[in-house]
């Protein structure tokens, strides 16, 4: 299993295996990792285990997450990758397995000819490397809403009962945003209302795409896109 | 926001190389429902495939829709990552593949036939497409144009995979064999997609023999430079016609008109009493002054 080694100038403090599919890494006590030190905000960083690799996100933390001295927003992580918070440094340690499945995943396949029998023989082998994913968002801050699965095809956001993401606010729109899985991914619509739709601080006036990690805000809710292997149903 | 169509039009035209038109569509502006379906196989199978695929999408859907029909009374089971609205679409086209399938294997004149379709449902607050087979449905958006269809194809899906490029799909001779449509299988699962609407979008649904000769920017551009849905599915044909025509062309396009954001937001309320404070505060002064 994949681990975090937790060092303080050089001192080993914490073996921390990361058995969790979701880990969050912050100086308040419901944390899955905490970090008591001034340095560290209250949610400062998590980390996602989405198949074989390990992303690291930045929870726009006050001092940033580095990794290997490089400031980063979200990062895969590496065997041997040292991350730096605040004072504190965790190091990533990868499992054998982890390391194996992520070479052979890699590996380019190679479409020689165009004979139909070859290529539905290389399809059925790609497809049992597809992976289902859906779409997650996942609420930061005092919100009491934790994750949320884009389980429906359009997820809508705001204050009416036919919202699948209810949020309260004076001036929340009845429908203030919707999700659409579409061919292309994810895409967020900004629907009505005097609250601003912002994703990564931009003000989004009509549709934007999703991307892994992207950081969603409506008013004073601040929420993370990202997309993890999706359960069997 | 709340959606209504401006205007539609369909057309369609059996090209210049093929002596029936295997293609069928309709438009309803009642109920917002829009087909397009390209049929397959010898005789006259795949013109009677086409044209039952899309009767009989309209005739469940309508019924379903008229009697507000609970997601549990429909053909097969409901699926939960879709609307009431979603599912009346898939399954319609569930029930009309079921239907297609049997008339196959039971009359030897229609044996092998089938047929693609898209579907486009139009609601105040929804809009919901669909699709199996390689027949598309576009959106155009502030100018910007995203197909809210997938290709269900070899090719295609293999180009999904990353193991085929965009070039080499478009010289594979494959490039016509789906894997996907109505009347081949007992069991058929749509594309479904469901989005919000907005102000002015347009919305295009065609059988392949447009998208074999018209690129998608070329679509892009010609939806923006025309308003008028009826003179654009003439222009469409007209460019089919012009780059060979070697197969059934169809086209039908829906235009939604303006639509009003939502009035009964608080701030909206606020900041009109706050306007009128304002003014009367500066008529106040003004008094106040003279």
């Amino acid at each position: 299993m994949a681990k975090l080694i937790l060092m303080f100038k050089d001192q080993v403090m914490q073996e921390l295996p990361l058995f969790r599919e979701s880990m969050t890494i912050g100086r308040t006590p419901e944390n899955n990792i905490q970090i008591d030190n001034l340095a560290v905000s209250g949610h400062h960083a998590k980390i996602n285990k989405t198949g074989s690799r390990f992303i690291l996100t930045d929870l726009q933390s006050t001092n940033s997450t580095f990794v290997n001295d490089k400031k980063i927003v979200s990062h895969s992580l590496k065997d041997r990758d040292k991350i730096q918070i605040g004072k504190h440094v965790l190091l990533f340690l990868s499992s054998e397995t982890d390391r194996a499945e992520q070479s052979s995943i890699g590996e380019t396949t190679i479409l020689d000819t165009a004979q139909q029998r070859e290529l539905l023989g290389k399809q059925e082998i790609a497809a049992g490397q597809d992976i289902k994913k859906i779409g997650v968002l996942s609420f930061s801050g005092s919100s009491e809403i934790g994750e949320v699965k884009l389980i429906k095809k359009l997820t809508r956001i705001g204050k009416a009962d036919n919202c699948e993401v209810k949020l309260s606010g004076l001036f929340m729109g009845a429908t203030a945003a919707a999700i659409s899985k579409r061919p292309s991914g994810y895409t967020i619509t900004f629907t009505g209302g005097m609250t601003k739709l912002k994703v990564n601080g931009q003000v989004i006036k009509d549709s934007v795409q999703l991307n892994d990690y992207d950081t969603i805000e409506l008013g004073s809710y601040k929420l993370q896109f990202y997309e993890k292997e999706a359960e069997s149903l | 926001m709340k959606s209504t169509i401006a205007k539609a039009a369909g057309l369609t035209d059996v090209g210049l190389k093929r002596e029936l038109n295997e293609d069928s569509f309709s438009t309803d502006m009642k109920t917002g429902l829009f087909v397009v379906a390209d049929g397959m196989g010898g005789h006259l199978a795949g013109e009677v495939a086409s044209r039952v695929a899309v009767d009989l999408i309209n005739k469940s859907y309508k019924k379903w829709l008229d009697s507000d029909v609970p997601e549990e009374d429909l053909f097969e089971y409901p699926d939960p990552s879709l609307s009431k609205i979603g599912n009346y679409i898939q399954s319609s086209i569930r029930l009309a593949n079921k239907v297609i399938h049997e008339m196959a294997a039971e009359h030897t004149d229609y044996n092998g036939m089938g047929t693609t379709v898209v579907v486009l449902a139009v609601m105040p607050d929804l809009i919901v497409t669909a699709n199996a087979g390689d027949s598309r449905i576009y959106l155009v958006r502030n100018g910007e144009i995203e197909r809210l269809s997938k290709d269900h194809s070899i090719v295609a899906e293999q180009v999904e995979m990353g193991i085929m490029t965009d070039e080499e799909a478009k010289q594979s001779p494959l490039k016509h064999v789906l894997t996907r449509n109505l009347g081949s299988a007992i069991h058929l699962e749509a594309e479904v997609f469901e989005i919000e609407p907005s102000s002015n979008d347009r919305f295009i649904l065609c059988s392949d023999g447009l998208t074999d000769l018209v690129s998608d920017d070329e679509i892009q551009q010609m939806v923006v430079a025309e308003n008028d849905p009826e003179v654009l599915c003439r222009n469409f044909i007209d460019k089919a016609l012009t780059r060979g025509a070697h197969d059934n062309t169809t086209v039908v396009s829906v235009y939604l008109s303006d639509i009003e954001k939502s009035k009964s937001d608080p701030f909206k309320k606020m900041g009109s009493i706050l306007a009128d404070i304002l003014t009367t505060t500066q008529k106040a002064t003004k008094i106040f002054k003279s």
